[in-house]
């Protein structure tokens, strides 16, 4: 052979194209991402929520909610409420309102709380902003008295609307 | 890092001996892309991974407020449905003895008694649920209700009131809790 075969130095590859579509998913993902919540990542346990069919295309509203969550933790196996307010300034309004809160109280997210703190803290959000929405987040396996307990609250509370969070049914 | 400086003097001090000559011009010039593709490649996994598609649902509920007096009912207006503890349903119209009932069933059930004639659009639907019933069970029977409401709200809409406007579905729906001697019917059962 006449020629030398060439060595193949300072090979590249067109990257162009991949970075076209990576950079297109990275914005849609960056654009639909949501977050965790405060009181989400303070939280030991899961909720495995009941399904049900949708009928409309109603998904949880984010303004102006608080949360009822009834679950049962993941250490101690033990069933309670759990409280959060969604709107930042509402919570700390709301919890400003409780009698003696330590600071510590103060900075969560998210209260473990028995019928009676329920009842006050309910009646507190209901004071701050009465246009709260309530809803209530409970596994699908507890038995329902927690259920009715936490509603009677919410009547008492003059909350007769609420919602019930539910997984979509597949 | 030493190395490349010193090439890259090298290439230097070699342009710098050839800038006398016609200048070269900068054909299939690239620029190495892979310190981006690396960053933008663990962004992208970590919002891949970061995100929850799909967002809860909800299933609105009204309850009446606290019962201050009395309401009348008439019998005949009256459909209520029961959870017993073990989860298992039952249905009673009026003051009838509760009848067993499956869940698939309870959605025609629904939409019969509600297009009854004689209380077509005036039927109350009351709830009664156990404190031992498991949560899960009085949501699908809510959301078994809530199907039969689009039948019914879809036939009501077809007839048309005094003013020739089409009728507007009432929904007259309540939880109400168990009472003694309901308890005491459904044990028997």
């Amino acid at each position: 052979m006449a020629k030398v075969k060439k060595k193949r130095v300072g090979f590249v590859i067109d990257m162009t194209p991949l970075v076209d579509i990576t950079f297109l998913l990275l914005t849609f993902f960056m654009f639909t991402a949501k977050f965790k919540t405060q009181a989400e990542s303070e939280q030991k346990f899961v909720i495995k929520r009941p399904a049900s069919t949708p009928v409309d295309t109603a998904t949880i509203p984010d303004k102006d909610l608080a949360v009822i969550k009834v679950a049962i933790d993941s250490a101690t196996s033990d069933t309670m409420y759990y409280y959060e307010v969604l709107n930042e300034a509402d919570r700390q309004a709301v919890w400003q309102k409780m009698p003696n809160f330590t600071p510590e109280l103060l900075s969560k997210h998210q209260l473990p709380v028995d019928k009676d703190m329920l009842n006050e803290l309910v009646l507190a959000t209901r004071v701050v902003r009465p246009a709260t929405k309530f809803a209530i987040d409970a596994d699908k396996k507890l038995r329902f008295k927690w259920i009715a307990d936490a509603m009677d609250i919410l009547r008492r509370n003059r909350a007769t609307m609420f919602n019930y969070v539910t997984d979509k049914k597949q | 890092m030493a190395g490349g400086g010193g090439q890259l003097k090298a290439e230097r001090a070699k342009r710098g001996k050839a800038s006398k000559r016609k200048k070269m011009k900068r054909v299939g010039f690239h620029i190495d892309m892979t310190p981006l593709v690396d960053i933008t490649f663990l962004l992208l996994t970590f919002f891949m991974f970061a995100t929850t598609l799909a967002a809860p649902q909800v299933m609105e509920m009204s309850i009446p407020p606290e019962i201050v007096k009395q309401v009348e009912v008439r019998e005949s207006e009256l459909l209520q449905i029961f959870i017993r503890d073990d989860d298992k349903l039952f249905y009673a119209k009026g003051s009838d003895d509760p009848q067993p009932i499956e869940l698939k069933e309870l959605r025609a059930l629904a939409e019969r008694e509600n297009l009854m004639p004689n209380v077509r659009n005036r039927l109350i639907t009351s709830l009664k649920i156990s404190d031992d019933a498991t949560y899960d069970m009085v949501i699908k029977v809510l959301d078994e209700l809530n199907l039969a409401e689009v039948k019914i709200t879809e036939e009501i809409g077809k007839e048309l009131d005094e003013n020739g406007q089409p009728k507007k579905r009432e929904r007259r729906f309540t939880i109400a809790p168990m009472l003694e001697e309901d308890i005491k019917k459904l044990a028997e059962l």
